[in-house]
């Protein structure tokens, strides 16, 4: 595994800003989406396919997630840069389940993160109560961009804090490489949980049940076709 | 209304969330994107002018993708002088609607239907076009629905509500969520198949047990499971078994 070097820790640390501001702030457009994310961060670790699989593995985390109004949910773009970040360079699935840990701790604090961001707005309004009440243009400007520098900070914060993670990950292993594979298979068999889980959640007992079983039968037809 | 000010007020609708909170959600975001809609107003009526853009960064919720209707639809009526008391309630009176049918057609439908067919794609093979098709799909479809949503909005103003009801976002909102069923259905299996491919036999049986596991405690573990929570009680306690071992 070569190291990472410093011009590929600002490169992911960027995109890791953009990714989190994505989620909520600007523009929403949608490359926040773990596998979105994964694969570009692989594209700056020169690793497509590792980006690519912990991309997949994470997205099927987010699957369960509806990230609605004032819902407390995970924040799995840095997560998932961060763990990429991590398993970049290493033969699969060696790093991955480890990687997928870091992701969950990163994406928990990035969903309370988003919570205090949201307070620290709500603070920021009161501080400008007064010229809003007045139809203050540039205090409506002022609150609106500094809604957006705080989330950029938030993004850069979370996205440095977990580029640290991966640096220590990929300098001190936490497991035997024999137990890697065992880590692997459980962070792929609570993604399949994630979102296979949410998808019968979701689904209720309607038309869309019947689909989603549908589709269940026609995936796995695929897979056992293709070997 | 200006061309420029659409175009602008268009522009502003992706940061519709940007100073996102719990008193107003997204409301100081509404108000910097009505600002050029209203600017108009600014050199015709001062005053109206100044309660407008006080009305426009009132609390707001709504899907943000149909945020463009209300945002519209408000400016129309504040530039026909309707009385600011019936601009509020009409304000108030579209939270609720665009914020379940925009939730359900994209958050519930749009998104995971094509999330899972990007995820089926790179699992047959397709790679990282599978992504970029996933991108350009859903900013077409995000952008186009942002853009007739502003210019309904703008062209029915206080009859903007009468107009979402007899327009395509019901239906579709109600034929999406069938589709995202389905897609995400087919890309369980494969990405099953695709993420444990050379794995050793018995953690493939591990995976499958925690996967099986995983939806039984998601159908009958209460409010307090979750996804992630499960996955990190798993993990932690695999390291820290694995720790134990060595």
């Amino acid at each position: 595994m070569s190291p990472l070097d410093a011009g590929t820790l600002l490169l992911l640390l960027g995109w890791g800003t953009l990714v989190a501001l994505d989620l909520v702030s600007v523009p929403q457009a949608m490359y926040a989406r773990p596998v979105a994310a994964g694969t570009v961060a692989g594209l700056i670790c020169g690793d497509l396919m590792t980006g690519l699989q912990l991309g997949v593995l994470l997205e099927l985390f987010a699957l369960d997630v509806l990230p609605v109004g004032a819902a407390r949910y995970p924040d799995h773009g840095p997560a998932t840069v961060a763990a990429v970040a991590a398993a970049a360079g290493a033969p699969w699935p060696e790093r991955m389940g480890s990687a997928v840990l870091l992701a969950m701790l990163l994406a928990v604090l990035g969903g309370w993160s988003l919570q205090r961001l949201r307070h620290l707005n709500a603070q920021a309004l009161h501080g400008r109560a007064a010229a809003l009440a007045a139809g203050s243009l540039p205090g409506l400007r002022a609150l609106q961009w500094g809604g957006l520098g705080r989330d950029a900070i938030r993004g850069l914060l979370l996205t440095a804090l977990g580029l640290a993670g991966a640096l220590l990950l990929r300098a001190f292993p936490p497991l035997a490489l024999r137990l890697q594979g065992l880590l692997a298979a459980a962070a792929i068999g609570c993604g399949l949980a994630a979102v296979a889980g949410g998808a019968a959640r979701s689904a209720g007992r309607g038309p869309r049940l019947r689909w989603l079983i549908a589709g269940l039968a026609a995936g796995l037809l695929i897979a056992l076709s293709v070997g | 209304m200006s061309a420029p000010g659409r175009v602008h007020a268009f522009l502003r609708l992706f940061a519709i969330q940007g100073d996102w909170n719990y008193e107003r959600m997204l409301g100081i975001g509404m108000g910097y994107a009505a600002e050029p809609l209203l600017d108009e107003l600014r050199a015709r009526d001062p005053v109206r002018h100044a309660a407008a853009v006080v009305r426009s960064a009132e609390f707001f919720n709504c899907n943000p993708n149909l945020a463009g209707l209300a945002l519209g639809a408000l400016a129309r009526a504040e530039r026909d002088g309707a009385p600011g008391e019936q601009v509020s309630r009409l304000r108030a009176a579209l939270c609720g609607p665009l914020g379940a049918i925009g939730d359900r057609l994209f958050w519930a439908g749009v998104v995971p239907a094509l999330s899972a067919l990007a995820i089926a794609a790179v699992a047959l093979g397709a790679g990282a076009w599978a992504v970029a098709g996933f991108l350009l799909v859903y900013n077409a479809l995000r952008i186009g629905t942002s853009w007739w949503s502003l210019r309904t909005g703008l062209h029915e103003g206080l009859q903007v509500g009468g107009a979402v009801g007899r327009s395509w976002l019901p239906r579709a909102a109600e034929r999406v969520g069938p589709v995202a069923g389905f897609a995400v259905g087919l890309a369980v299996p494969l990405a099953g198949r695709w993420l444990l491919r050379g794995l050793a036999p018995s953690a493939m049986v591990l995976a499958v047990f925690l996967a099986a596991g995983g939806v039984a405690l998601s159908r009958w573990g209460g409010t307090h499971y979750s996804a992630v929570r499960y996955a990190l009680v798993v993990l932690i306690l695999l390291v820290a078994g694995g720790m134990v071992m060595l």
